[in-house]
């Protein structure tokens, strides 16, 4: 394993690159993860006219400058994903797969995933609701599952899972062929709700329901009481205070995960006070 | 921490008196991995408080699945045995402490 970072950064939007560019100058050991493009909500913008000093500029525009802005300072964007992490009391372990990297403080800059809860989704998380149908699998076995699955990557625990459970359903949510082993039934149909008493039982849909006894629901991104066991979060956002710190010690978060308005320059703003509140803390914990 | 095993959960855990604390784990669950060192830790400072244990869910099934342990890890305190509080998936080191202080 490497050594361990001062400051992880979840996110390479404007929340995380301000983070990101605050804690370098400092002279804090970083590191940044999110992907290529940066933010896919950048791509998308076609003109922005609220971004001070940059007026009538396109998001791919506005992503270039930041591009430059990151490159001179040699802040390297790790292109992986974040899929866990747990609060270990004086340090972070975050989780790629099977491996890991550590920090001492952390800030989510994670953005905001726009798809819908289902109804009793969270209620039965954990009582037969998951989100890593490979960890829980051996928990099935014989039994019914389903899977809801949002991307391809999705397939391959389908058919992992498969070999373990009594039954497997498979409700794919986009429209692709699929590499679905045999035996795994195909649901072309949309989720609804789950339902149960103290355990799942079954899944409506619009359609009909199914009987089952676990729902494996398979997205892009996670939410971030997800992403951080134990993290506060307070109508779908993170709760921080002015520092931007959440109700884990050393963990700030910043951007549209933390709240309305979803805007670039509020979101660099936070990120600058997250990665800020993030240098002190590193710093208190050294010399301690 | 005392590792469990089916035949003697009933006298350890049904049959005791005070607070117990179970941790369910399996060898390939990532999270429990995670969350074992920091029970451990809890086990030093709290261990002459609460009885703390872990029990491999694999190995022990039937006792799995009376407890309707779905998802692991899952840790249940127990007083005077009876479940009194159950917690699914990992929890941070400060949040567990704040739970099992409730029990001391
Ligand atoms: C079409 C469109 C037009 C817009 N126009 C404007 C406008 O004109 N003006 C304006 O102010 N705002 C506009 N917005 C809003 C703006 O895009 C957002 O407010 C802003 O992008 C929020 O920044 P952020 O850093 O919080 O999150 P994001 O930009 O969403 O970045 C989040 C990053 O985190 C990464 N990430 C998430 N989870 C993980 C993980 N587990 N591991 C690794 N990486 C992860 C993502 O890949 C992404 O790179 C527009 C949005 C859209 C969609």
């Amino acid at each position: 394993m490497e050594d361990r970072f001062d400051i992880a950064i979840i996110g390479s939007g404007p929340a995380g690159l301000s983070a990101a560019i605050n804690a370098k100058i400092r002279n804090k050991k970083i590191i940044v993860f999110g992907s290529r493009d940066l933010s896919n909500k950048l791509l998308k913008a076609p003109k922005i006219n609220n971004y001070l000093g940059f007026y009538d500029i396109s998001g791919v525009e506005l992503k270039e400058k930041f591009k430059q802005h990151i490159d001179h300072l040699g802040i390297e964007i790790t292109y992986e994903r974040i899929n866990n992490v747990y609060a270990m009391g004086d340090y972070f372990a975050l989780m790629v797969n099977d491996k890991m990297y550590e920090a001492t403080a952390l800030v989510l800059a994670t953005g905001m995933e726009s798809s819908k809860l289902l109804k009793g989704e969270e209620e039965f998380l954990g009582k037969g609701v998951g989100y890593c149908a490979t960890c829980d699998a051996p928990l099935y076995k014989g039994k019914v599952v389903t899977i809801i699955g949002y991307n391809r990557e999705a397939e391959e625990e389908a058919n992992y899972v498969n070999e373990l459970a009594g039954k497997l359903y498979y409700i794919p949510m986009y429209r692709k062929d699929m590499k679905l082993d045999q035996n795994i039934e195909i649901v072309n149909d949309i989720p609804v709700e789950v339902v149960g008493e103290d355990h799942v039982q079954s899944l409506k849909t619009k359609k009909g329901e199914l009987t089952t006894d676990a729902i494996f629901v398979l997205k892009d991104s996670i939410s971030p009481a997800q992403l951080v066991p134990g993290l506060a979060i307070e109508n779908e956002h993170i709760k921080v205070d002015r520092n931007m710190s959440t109700n884990l010690k050393g963990c700030f978060a910043a951007g549209d995960c933390v709240g309305r308005p979803y805007q670039y320059i509020k979101a660099a703003g936070e990120g600058l006070i997250a990665g800020q509140s993030a240098v002190a803390y590193v710093d208190s914990q050294k010399n301690k | 921490m005392k590792e469990l095993l089916e035949n003697d959960f009933t006298e350890e855990i049904e049959n005791y008196d005070g607070v117990a604390l179970v941790d369910f784990w399996a060898p390939w669950c990532g999270p429990c991995k995670m969350i074992g060192p920091i029970v451990e830790q809890l086990s030093e400072e709290l261990g002459d408080k609460i009885k703390f244990s872990k029990l491999n869910v694999d190995d022990n099934e039937a006792i799995a699945r009376k407890y309707k342990v779905m998802s692991i890890p899952t840790i249940m305190v127990f007083k005077g045995g009876e479940v009194a509080d159950t917690l699914v998936g990992f929890r941070p080191k400060q949040e567990l402490e704040t739970i099992l202080k409730k029990y001391v």
